[in-house]
């Protein structure tokens, strides 16, 4: 387990000594051209293999995170690498998938070519797209739906089919944004379990993940970024140290509701 | 012949009177009973039956009340008129018919191509749309009727002159439409097209242009109507040409002779063919966008 944390102290986090690393944020500061501050001074940084949970409320410039990460905007302070390169640039190496709160799948185009669209883009023959995109429907239980068109399936199917699409490619690092913000809670566990399962079978992907719910997030990470607004900034790190598999049982442990509440009075504070 | 023509003309007469009674109401109306053609017979039964009743009701009407009145026929011709019009110049009726509608095909086919291409080169940049779509709205402001006779002057009475009248005036509902729907693709897709590197093209081709899909056929669905009042004033203007006249030419040359009831034959096709194009676009953009898009799907 990579325990690098807010380490201020390390001005290269993103060099290239340490190939484990996949997202290192240096002092990283974000102020739109209106004069929010968005972010300010943050120092992050993620390892290979984990699973990393922002949570904090809205305003907390979780989003905006991720735009810099995905490179969608561009940090006004700070170094920022990823993949041991520029947001850009790393995006062109093809191992980031990207999960949103909306689940981005075209209307009129089969649950198939849907899942295997980045493929697509990336001028993959059909053949071998499909095969991957068998592989991946198959992966989040949505195997017989190949030919069927979203607006048929449930919200749960939709997220699916959607994280089907994020895997299609042999990726290094996921960036998912409140995937599951839209679901029932029912939905959302089951989601949840599922996500997980497939983050261990892979052992090396890179998760982080985006939500406003701590139970989520405790749930799910190795490391809880707890967020604070006005301005946006990493109030704290929370390690989770259960160990994985984690069950439904985990849900109701001491220790689960001790994580829950100390995050809670960081948020509160 | 004889038979085709009176149907056609039946059809005419009950879609104008239906179109003159409730101008608006009239075309929801036929599309919903076209849309479904899977409903049980009662229900189709309940929808023609009360326009049909009308419409036999108007016609008796006007029938009764210009034979009581001995209203002269170059005034206003009664139904039994029109219809004596008809099978008397059947022949030149069908010619004209088809002579317009294969203008009018051509000139929106022009438009539909010449529209979604045009609207592509300026979705892909802001710049060339800010510098070009001001002149298009120019183009669409002066009036047909000032243009119709540049457009003879320079490319000769006949068929191509019409083609481009009907052209230039079923063009703009066609590019402004599909610009439209070129803009405005949901943000979250196209950062996600983004994010995974999708060049230009890519992004046009398989997110912009079926996105938009459902604007473009609104766009057609304006235009081919359009495309068969453009060949009927390039008929207008541009006469006759060395080819058979079409409709508005048969409009002049009944106008100039006094015949009233052909005239009233004339006008009433005009508008079938007019409908007639609107349905065929409308079955075809039903049968497109009914598996995905909300517009289309049967309630």
């Amino acid at each position: 387990m990579n325990t690098a944390q807010q380490t201020a102290a390390n001005p290269h986090p993103g060099s290239p000594g340490t190939p484990e690393l996949l997202v290192g944020m240096d002092q990283i500061g974000k102020v739109y051209p209106n004069g929010t501050i968005a972010v300010q001074q943050v120092n992050l940084r993620a390892g290979e293999g984990e699973f990393l949970c922002f949570v904090g409320p809205s305003g907390c410039g979780k989003s905006t995170m991720f735009n810099m990460i995905a490179g969608l905007t561009e940090p006004t302070t700070g170094q920022l690498s990823v993949l041991g390169t520029t947001p850009r640039e790393a995006r062109k190496q093809n191992e980031i998938a990207f999960v949103f709160q909306e689940h981005t799948l075209l209307p009129w185009a089969k649950l198939l070519d849907n899942v295997t669209m980045p493929l697509t883009l990336r001028g993959v023959p059909k053949k071998a797209r499909n095969e991957e995109g068998e592989r991946v429907l198959e992966l989040v239980g949505l195997k017989d739906y190949r030919k069927v068109l979203p607006r048929q399936l449930s919200g749960g199917m939709k997220m699916r089919a959607s994280i089907a699409r994020a895997l299609i490619a042999r990726l290094k690092l996921l960036l998912m944004d409140e995937p599951f913000g839209a679901l029932d809670e029912i939905t959302r566990q089951s989601l949840q379990d599922e996500l997980l399962g497939i983050w261990r079978q892979d052992q090396k992907m890179t998760v982080l993940f985006i939500t406003h719910n701590v139970f989520e997030a405790v749930f799910l990470s190795t490391r809880v970024v707890v967020m604070t607004p006005r301005p946006g900034k990493i109030s704290d790190i929370v390690p989770i140290e259960a160990p994985f598999p984690r069950t439904d049982e985990f849900r109701t442990t001491s220790e689960f509701g001790k994580y829950v509440r100390s995050i809670t009075e960081v948020l509160n504070h | 012949m004889k038979g085709v023509v009176e149907v056609m003309e039946k059809a005419a007469v009950s879609a104008v009177s239906d179109a003159a009674n409730q101008a608006s109401p009239a075309a929801p109306m036929v599309r919903r009973s076209v849309g479904s053609g899977s409903h049980a017979w009662g229900k189709i039964v309940s929808r023609v039956v009360p326009p049909l009743s009308v419409f036999v009701f108007v016609v008796f009407v006007w029938e009764m009340v210009l034979r009581l009145t001995g209203t002269a026929e170059y005034l206003l011709p009664k139904p039994s008129d029109i219809v004596q019009a008809v099978s008397q110049n059947g022949h030149n009726l069908v010619v004209s018919v088809s002579t317009t509608i294969m203008e009018a095909v051509l000139g929106f086919a022009l438009s539909a191509i010449l529209g979604v291409a045009v609207a592509i080169l300026l979705a892909l940049s802001k710049t060339v749309e800010r510098s070009v779509y001001p002149y298009a709205i120019i183009l669409q402001t002066i009036p047909i009727v000032a243009i119709a006779p540049i457009i003879v002057i320079w490319f000769g009475a006949g068929m191509n002159a019409i083609v481009i009248i009907a052209f230039l005036i079923s063009f703009f509902p066609i590019l402004s439409n599909t610009l439209i729907g070129l803009n405005s693709t949901e943000q979250n897709m196209k950062n996600l097209f983004y994010l995974y590197n999708a060049t230009k093209m890519q992004t046009i081709w398989r997110l912009r242009l079926p996105a938009a899909l459902p604007y473009i056929l609104a766009g057609f669905k304006i235009s081919c109507s359009l495309s068969v009042v453009g060949a009927i004033v390039g008929e207008y203007i541009a006469g006759i040409g060395g080819l058979n006249g079409g409709l508005g030419y048969a409009i002049t040359v009944a106008a100039t002779r006094m015949q009233t009831a052909y005239l009233f034959a004339c006008g009433l096709s005009a508008a079938v063919v007019g409908i007639v194009f609107f349905l065929l676009i409308n079955a075809l953009s039903n049968r497109l966008l009914r598996s995905w898009h909300d517009s289309a799907i049967a309630g």
